[in-house]
């Protein structure tokens, strides 16, 4: 039971990773980040590294995304020009 | 390079790699046996020092050392963005118009904020006894105070968030941990030892310097982090280039 | 205290610092902030110095948290005090030292709060440099790699108002976190196959059985991570874009130290992990590192010819040197260690001293274009002398270290291939006559007036028009930004005639190549030096050597200057363009050849152990 649940973990990770990569889009790719960083949770659960899992959770999944989508929004804001759109 | 003679070389060199790395990993041990010199090592250690989370054991008091170096490396990469990030010639603030929350993300935030606050001390409290600790405890913390942005808005969260307060906090943080190393050495042990009383298996104080160590690394995690965040959301929402500086670019 | 005790502390105290300033930093003013900084900085040094004369007799070891191993078996971490890593420990926090007496004058006003950051990064560097160059435990001297890496981005990158900066900081963030995972990859495959993470232990389990895929796949990705590190052909892409636009007082200390510890870490990983006969034989290692490193020589001095701007032509014969301190060290001898420590103390004195003179052209003129300049530095006439001994000491003119240096390592390496002092002389020559050629010009307005603008299709940046570091551009030449290189330069030509430092240094290199010696000291088994070799001393052959690539640096750099036609810049159309075109500046390029190069080490690595 448990090699069958590492085994469907490590797929998705690989799968969300490849997406992650193929994604050209900042925006896109932050959500299949914060996508990638839950599977991978998942599979830090499974091979019994809760604590791992707990930080991968939170930083994997919340924070960097985070700060990809506050530079992707600083970014398109460019200079002055941005300040209309908001 | 052209774009193609760049595709070339990498993948050239990547199916070479890949193909060591292959290679290489016939002859690792196989999955899921049970030979763990180390840790069943650690493991022993940890319960002769009164740690019931092994992996605590190891972080805050047998590899102490490599924390220290890991929690730097926080501390080093939020100083670097704050200097980095800094507001320079030719930049201004500008006030940030607040923007309407619905309701249900309001209530979600507003519900979802002390439950968030609370699971994060809990963790970070309970590193010596289960898993987690300062670091995973102290990113909850951050993110929870977060939610308030959701949930009411960027002023609301800049009201209980006195960024100069958060980052006394995380240099104290950090020199906790180097203090507490140093305290052992003038009480005539080694750097980092722990040389405090162990308490009582499974309690919350057990584990001498490990309850000191994971908090001091909570402290320095939660307000480093929000120092980040702040750096991050100062630029992505106050902070902008003048009309000048840019012309001269 | 006994030296071991105070490994720690030289970690920890400048950790403490940064803590203090960061803490205080918004209250403190810059004099106040950068005084407390250089005051942490030099009291690091004094423990390395103390630490240093304990360690002289035998090395010492520190167990973090006191976990002495049990018959040989432990959970702990050892800080390992053999006399050459205190010597590079002390080597680093003395830079920082200058680095921090040059940027009181120097750096633009930080904005108000903020004069704390500066400093705090500054001892944070340090201390990452010296946990690194101390720890016995290879997983701990990843973290600090890490560290040292985190924070020179962000020094690099510490000029936010311009493009560049920030460009050059990227690159050198992207490549060096690739040599991070690498690292860590291989130190993961060591401790499946181990169990261990401590240096000796790990060499201790491979010291037996025979060497395997896995044992290469862990040599090859760990020696990426300290390759690139040590800018090491082809991972060499993100120095010259780094070191070109980073703060002149942190490229002293990215030159003159942090760059040669990844030379130091990969000799003593080999050294201490993989020299036991289950590991990489000598032969492949020899192999690997000599051509890698005949490699990065002969480019590094190439390239540094054909640079105008000034910051890129010292930051390629940076990556010169490191091609010959990879070539001493992979001789493999005792004799070809200490020649390279040597070297680089010589080289680190006279490199930083050149950058900091380079800084004062900066702050003056607004400019490091060796041609814009021309003859605008003849009022400066103290600089202009230091930076014409600055060159000199490069190409190892005798009595300095790094005359002495080159001379030992060159005697090491010749035993190897008799071809290769010709390297060591070519090289120091060429780069040091770049340097040279370059002062000649800007402080002796010697030679017809070269074209000031950029000629057509140009690769590389001129380093004119550069915003002055300072802020506004300097009028009289502080003293402390003059006291620094001149020390700098006094400290170079003492490890050449200094009595009994040679002898020191030597005897560093018997301890820092004795791998049962090692194993014995960390693992408490206990075992006398294996093999005392004769110490470094200047020899006839060797001054001789020195002072043929003095001379040749000079030929060069004179008929450069005078004789631009037959020897100057070959311009946009030369047969050397495509290799300058491959420093284009494109991350993905520069990812690519660091992935093609993990491939060459294995390809070099593997005849002789597996096939």
């Amino acid at each position: 039971m448990d090699e069958v649940l590492i085994a469907i973990a490590v797929v998705l990770v690989a799968a969300a990773a490849t997406a992650a990569v193929f994604h050209r889009d900042p925006l896109r790719q932050s959500m299949v980040l914060s996508l990638l960083g839950l599977f991978l949770a998942l599979l830090y659960t499974f091979v019994q590294a809760p604590d791992v899992a707990l930080s991968q959770l939170a930083v994997g999944s919340a924070v960097t995304p985070l700060m990809i989508l506050l530079t992707v929004r600083k970014v398109k804001r460019g200079p002055r020009s941005g300040s209309e759109d908001r | 390079m052209s774009r193609p003679v760049r595709l070339w070389v990498f993948l050239v060199g990547a199916v070479l790699v890949a193909a060591l790395y292959a290679w290489a990993c016939f002859d690792l041990p196989s999955f899921g046996g049970d030979h763990h010199p180390y840790g069943d090592r650690a493991v022993r250690t940890a319960l002769a020092q009164h740690t019931a989370n092994a992996v605590s054991s190891v972080n805050f008091d047998q590899r102490a050392f490599d924390t220290l170096g890991e929690q730097t490396i926080l501390f080093a990469a939020v100083l670097g963005t704050v200097v980095l990030l800094r507001q320079v010639r030719g930049e201004r603030r500008t006030d940030p118009t607040p923007a309407p929350v619905a309701d249900r993300v309001r209530w979600f935030g507003v519900l979802m904020l002390p439950v968030a606050l609370v699971v994060g001390f809990y963790v970070v409290a309970h590193g010596p006894l289960s898993p987690g600790g300062g670091f995973q405890g102290g990113i909850v913390l951050a993110t929870a105070l977060h939610l308030l942005y959701i949930a009411a808005d960027y002023r609301a969260l800049e009201r209980i968030r006195p960024v100069g307060l958060y980052e006394v906090g995380d240099a104290v943080g950090e020199a906790a941990y180097v203090v507490t190393g140093l305290a052992a050495v003038l009480a005539g042990s080694a750097f980092l030892a722990n040389v405090v009383p162990h308490g009582t298996f499974n309690t919350l104080s057990s584990g001498g310097t490990v309850a000191v160590l994971n908090i001091a690394v909570g402290m320095e995690v939660a307000c480093g982090i929000i120092v980040l965040l702040a750096r991050f959301l100062d630029q992505a929402v106050e902070i902008e280039e003048t009309a000048e500086e840019t012309g001269a670019r | 205290m006994a030296a071991g005790e105070l490994l720690p502390l030289v970690v920890a105290v400048p950790l403490l610092g940064s803590a203090v300033l960061v803490a205080a930093g918004r209250r403190l003013t810059r004099i106040a902030a950068d005084a407390l900084g250089a005051a942490f900085a030099a009291g690091t040094v004094a423990l390395c110095v103390f630490a240093l004369i304990g360690v002289l007799e035998g090395p010492a070891v520190a167990w973090a948290g006191g976990w002495r191993p049990k018959d040989g078996l432990g959970v702990g971490i050892a800080l390992v005090g053999d006399p050459l890593g205190v010597g590079l420990a002390a080597l680093a926090s003395v830079v920082t030292v200058a680095a921090f007496v040059y940027s009181w004058r120097y750096l633009e006003e930080p904005p108000p709060r903020h004069a704390g950051g500066f400093p705090a990064l500054l001892l944070l560097f340090q201390a990452g440099m010296c946990g690194f160059t101390l720890t016995g435990d290879l997983f701990n001297a990843f973290v600090f790699f890490e560290l040292m890496s985190v924070v020179a981005y962000a020094l690099t990158g510490y000029r936010v108002e311009e493009p560049r900066p920030l460009q050059g900081a990227l690159a050198f963030g992207i490549v060096n976190s690739l040599g991070g995972y690498c690292m860590l990859l291989g130190i993961a495959l060591l401790y499946a196959r181990t169990g261990e993470l401590g240096m000796a232990q790990i060499g201790r389990a491979l010291g037996t059985g025979e060497p395997d895929a896995l044992v290469l796949a862990a040599f090859v990705l760990v020696m990426t991570g300290l390759l690139i590190k040590a800018a090491a052909v082809p991972f060499h892409f993100w120095l010259p874009d780094a070191h070109a636009v980073a703060p002149t007082p942190v490229c002293m200390v990215l030159s003159g130290v942090m760059v040669e510890l990844g030379v130091y870490g990969a000799a003593r990983v080999y050294w201490t992990v993989f020299a036991g006969p289950g590991g990489v034989s000598h032969s492949s290692c020899t192999r690997t590192l000599l051509v890698i490193g005949v490699a990065t020589a002969v480019l590094g001095a190439a390239m540094c010819w054909q640079q105008r701007h000034l910051k890129r032509l010292l930051a390629f014969s940076t990556i010169g040197h490191v091609g010959l301190f990879l070539i001493g060290v992979a001789v493999l001898t005792p004799e070809g260690v200490s020649g390279t420590a040597l070297y680089v103390l010589g080289h680190a004195g006279a490199k930083a001293a050149l950058f900091a003179c380079v800084g004062i052209l900066l702050a003056r003129y607004g400019s490091v274009d060796e041609y814009e300049l021309y003859g605008r530095g003849r009022e400066l006439r103290l600089v202009g002398v230091l930076f014409g001994v600055g060159a000199l000491a490069l190409a190892g003119v005798p009595p300095f270290g790094t005359g002495l240096g080159k001379a030992v390592a060159e005697e090491a390496a010749g035993q190897q291939a008799p071809w290769l002092p010709a390297v060591f002389v070519l090289v120091s020559a060429v780069t040091g006559g770049a340097v040279l050629r370059a002062g000649l010009r800007v402080f002796g307005g010697a030679g017809p007036r070269p074209p000031a603008e950029k000629a057509d299709g140009e690769p590389e940046t001129s380093g004119a028009e550069e915003e002055p570091e300072t802020g506004d551009r300097l009028g009289r030449v502080p003293g402390t930004m003059l006291a620094v290189p001149v020390a700098l330069l006094a400290g170079a030509l003492a490890v050449g005639v200094l009595p009994g430092f040679a002898a020191a240094v030597g005897a560093a290199g018997d301890h820092f190549a004795d791998h049962t010696g090692y194993l014995g000291t960390v693992l408490g088994s206990g075992s006398a030096l294996s093999h005392v070799s004769a110490s470094p001393h200047w020899t006839a052959a060797g001054v001789v050597l020195d002072l043929v690539s003095t001379a040749l640096a000079i030929g060069c750099a004179a008929l450069a200057v005078w004789r631009p036609g037959r020897t100057g810049h070959p311009g946009a159309s030369g047969w050397w363009t495509p290799i300058r075109r491959m420093q284009s500046g494109h991350i993905g390029d520069y990812v690519a050849w660091a992935l093609a190069g993990v491939a060459l080490l294995a390809v070099l690595t593997v005849p002789g152990m597996l096939l």
